[in-house]
């Protein structure tokens, strides 16, 4: 057997269109999360309990990066309810690595309480594995991440997400399509930190 | 070493465009250029270019670990002092990295000559790893170039590899300049690739990058954990986030102490190591004097032949004028471009993880190259 000094092959999936790798957004297909009050409500619904709290651990630390921020208490508890909100922290860039340190300094702004959760369909309910060639293609960009939910002051049975995007009247099983229920940061990034070189050189490239 | 001329492939130029390849014609001139070719012999590919390549690589990854280990030689680079501990950090938890080109003087016989190392943002990846593979496929199955030819060219396979092996965080992100239409065809090539070896990539054009907190974020606020910037660390450790580099959690590519490598200034040290070898040319930290016949004088920081100035043997002076003014200069002995029909001919070879990864040929009608000059292809026979 001849060694080349070339690749083997050399095709491109993204850059020609005709290969039709086209992530379209429209026809989007709904699919199954499934919501709870707790990961003790989720395990009693035949979902394995490690999967249950490792949901309800990535909802959790979610939620004081996408809850929603109110510069009062009164104004939160007005959509959210009395006694029904919290301060939020100032958000480390080491979130993960110091939730302590975090949640012991306050930002000054308020949100509500997570009041539930949403588990992504990475629950293997009941040891029924959902169809895999089903989870290959769309799952593996795992379109719906687990997040927190909240209930509003005027409608307390109906779980919501934090851009008030309603999903659940009752924990279990639910159907949604998965770009309703992204979440969103609630605080404002800086911008344009990066570049200025770029703009003042005024080059074709700035590779080389 | 030869160069053949060429009938074009009929169509190329549609056929480049329905692929991305959208920069083949550079202000009017061809950038993609296959009037023409370059044969070379295995022996001038393996002996010559594909071996001096690892073993220069080499020595420059050990030069790395002295140079950020000792603060003249980090001053001497122009590395901003608030940065060392970054880029000694980066370089002693052994960040990876990704690609790198080293750039040579070479006519077909005697060692090849460094001209630079590109190890922090190389271009020119798409018209090496996937057009000019594509022409040699297509040369030969037409007929066009004698049957058996090869081609020093397993980047493409060698970034599938690499991007699989390297466990990058996901989702991964890439940034160019937003204008750059270049430097987003480099991109979408990297991104292309990546995505075949499996990695979940996003698309994120440098200047939109956010900052809470110290953490680099996405356009929705997400933290970017993962980053490969087509952008010049020289400029990132310059600008507002500059700061944002220390504490954000993220995973950069390539990585800080690339900064040490993709510097001009890695030529004078890697002559005082290694003096005498016959791939390095003599080089030295400028003083500011008039440069003698027979030297070049280049920026610490420059990309694309912009701001060099040479005295050729006879003592004609040459320059390039650019936008890279305010860093220092190195001046190296000249290792004159050969000339083939009346081009001069510069060899670029591709390093991917530690290996050699194949060449692309760059020419131009003076004895330096510029973004503009053009990319011929090549191939092995014999």
């Amino acid at each position: 057997m001849t060694t080349f000094k070339r690749s083997k092959t050399a095709r491109l999936i993204m850059m020609a269109p005709a290969a039709g790798m086209i992530l379209a957004g429209c026809g989007e297909k709904p699919v199954e999360v499934q919501v709870f009050n707790t990961p003790d409500e989720c395990a009693a619904y035949y979902n394995p309990p490690a999967e249950c709290k490792a949901a309800f651990e990535q909802a959790k630390a979610l939620h004081p990066q996408v809850a929603p921020r109110y510069s009062s208490k009164t104004e939160c508890e007005a959509d959210f309810g009395s006694g029904q909100c919290e301060t939020a922290p100032v958000l480390a860039a080491n979130t993960s690595e110091q939730p302590q340190q975090q949640s012991q300094q306050s930002s000054g702004f308020f949100m509500p309480m997570m009041m539930g959760f949403m588990a992504g369909q990475m629950l293997n309910r009941g040891g029924m594995t959902a169809n895999p060639a089903q989870q290959t293609a769309s799952a593996s960009r795992n379109p719906v991440p687990s997040q927190p939910l909240y209930k509003s002051r005027d409608d307390r049975t109906t779980f919501r997400t934090a851009t008030n995007t309603a999903v659940a009247t009752q924990p279990g099983p639910a159907s949604i399509r998965p770009s309703a229920v992204q979440p969103k940061p609630a605080m404002l990034a800086r911008r344009g930190g990066f570049g200025a070189q770029a703009a003042s050189r005024n080059t074709s490239s700035y590779g080389g | 070493m030869k160069r053949i001329s060429s009938t074009p492939r009929p169509g190329w130029k549609a056929f480049a465009e329905s692929v991305g390849f959208n920069f083949h014609t550079f202000d009017g001139e061809p950038y993609w250029d296959e009037s023409a070719y370059y044969q070379f012999s295995l022996e001038q590919i393996e002996r010559d270019l594909e071996e001096p390549t690892e073993e220069l690589h080499q020595m420059a990854l050990d030069l790395v670990a002295d140079i950020v280990r000792d603060e003249k030689e980090l001053a001497q680079l122009a590395i901003p002092e608030k940065f060392w501990d970054a880029v000694r950090g980066s370089w002693q938890s052994q960040q990876q990295h990704l690609y790198g080109r080293m750039d040579f003087s070479y006519n077909g016989s005697g060692p090849a000559k460094l001209l630079e190392l590109n190890y922090d943002t190389p271009t020119s990846l798409f018209e090496t790893g996937f057009f000019q593979w594509v022409w040699l496929e297509d040369q030969l199955m037409r007929g066009a170039i004698p049957q058996g030819a090869d081609q020093f060219n397993s980047l493409q396979d060698k970034l599938q590899q690499a991007f699989s092996e390297l466990n990058l965080p996901k989702p991964f992100y890439f940034a160019s300049v937003a204008e750059s239409i270049e430097d987003k065809g480099t991109v979408d090539y990297l991104m292309d690739i990546a995505l075949q070896a499996g990695l979940d990539c996003r698309y994120i054009p440098l200047e939109q990058l956010g900052e809470i907190d110290g953490q680099l974020v996405d356009l929705d606020g997400f933290a970017v954990q993962g980053l490969f910037k087509l952008y010049p660390w020289e400029f990132m450790l310059q600008e507002d986030f500059a700061g944002t580099i220390l504490t954000s959690q993220t995973q950069f590519i390539e990585p800080l102490w690339k900064s040490v490598l993709s510097n001009k200034g890695i030529l004078p040290l890697l002559w005082q190591k290694y003096q005498g070898h016959p791939n390095l040319l003599p080089a030295f930290f400028d003083d500011g004097g008039p440069l003698q016949p027979g030297w070049v004088r280049k920026p610490l920081f420059s990309r694309e032949g912009a701001n060099i100035e040479l005295v050729d043997m006879c003592g004609k002076r040459l320059t390039q004028s650019g936008p890279y003014t305010d860093s220092g200069y190195i001046r190296q002995q000249l290792a004159p471009l050969p000339e083939f029909a009346g081009n001069y001919t510069l060899i670029g070879s591709w390093v991917v993880g530690d290996a050699a990864a194949g060449i692309c040929i760059r020419e131009d009608s003076s004895l330096i190259t510029k973004d503009s000059s053009r990319f011929l292809p090549h191939l092995i026979l014999g």
